[in-house]
């Protein structure tokens, strides 16, 4: 499965690139966290602080929920639009 | 008299109504350039235009505008630039856009936000609320901006004199 990357999870992953890790139908969101802490600690370091979230087809996705291969996934850093400061 | 600045003649919530019944796509068309992620720089009059001249029941409009500043968490920033999930950004965009319009008693909201290399003293994003009433627009506008920095995914890397850092504003 293509796993989607931005902003500095792309300077993490060497050559900057998708994520392709392996899945098996049925699996869910923390299987595939699972897999990414073992085939990339340092994203999945992240992953475990909460600090970069899972979107499934362009929604947040919760750990227990299933993944289909047709589904668009992606890691999500904290955003940054704008600033933060109020 | 009617003064010679006025705009082109703004359509009221009846024309708007026969118009969405007589062509739907003209219609999301128009919706569409109210929530957009763009590489270009975006003219200020031209989008404060848009959005008054979507009702003749606008008494009252707020506006937020980003800039690219030059200092930024005690550093010096030279330029930035910002990522954006092409299709989640927008979809998030249009959902703050539909929120507003049903939580606040407001008219009109665009919203934008550029994504690509931003110099800066540059444009980054904008929220323009139309409503009756000031108040309302004040605190739809707001909710917009204070929405997106939430929801969007939408990332900015700042060059400073250290190098280029991804900025984590919600860690």
């Amino acid at each position: 499965m293509k796993i989607k990357l931005f902003g500095m999870l792309k300077t993490m992953i060497p050559g900057g690139k998708d994520l392709e890790v392996d899945f098996s139908e049925g699996e869910q969101v923390k299987d595939l966290v699972h897999t990414i802490q073992r085939e990339y600690p340092q994203v999945g370091e992240l992953l475990e602080k909460k600090k970069v979230l899972v979107s499934v087809n362009q929604e947040i996705a919760h750990w227990d929920t299933v993944l289909d291969t047709a589904d668009e996934v992606a890691l999500l850093p904290p955003f940054a639009g704008g600033s933060g400061e109020l | 008299m009617r003064s010679h600045y006025c705009l082109p003649l703004r359509e009221d919530q009846a024309n708007y109504e026969l118009r969405r019944k007589g062509n739907p796509m003209a219609v999301e068309l128009e919706e569409s350039m109210l929530v957009r992620v763009q590489l270009e720089n975006f003219s200020i009059d031209e989008e404060l235009h848009r959005v008054r001249s979507r009702s003749r029941r606008i008494g009252g409009i707020a506006m937020f505008l980003g800039t690219a500043r030059d200092r930024s968490k005690g550093r010096d920033v030279s330029s930035m630039s910002f990522d954006h999930y092409e299709g989640m950004a927008q979809k998030k965009l249009k959902e703050i856009r539909e929120q507003a319009l049903r939580d606040f008693a407001i008219i009109e909201a665009l919203v934008l936000h550029r994504y690509g290399p931003i110099e800066i003293g540059e444009n980054i994003v904008l929220i323009i609320v139309g409503a009756e009433h000031r108040a309302d627009a004040f605190k739809a506008c707001q909710w917009c901006i204070d929405e997106l920095k939430k929801i969007t995914p939408i990332w900015k890397m700042e060059t400073t004199p250290e190098g280029e850092v991804w900025v984590e504003e919600h860690p």
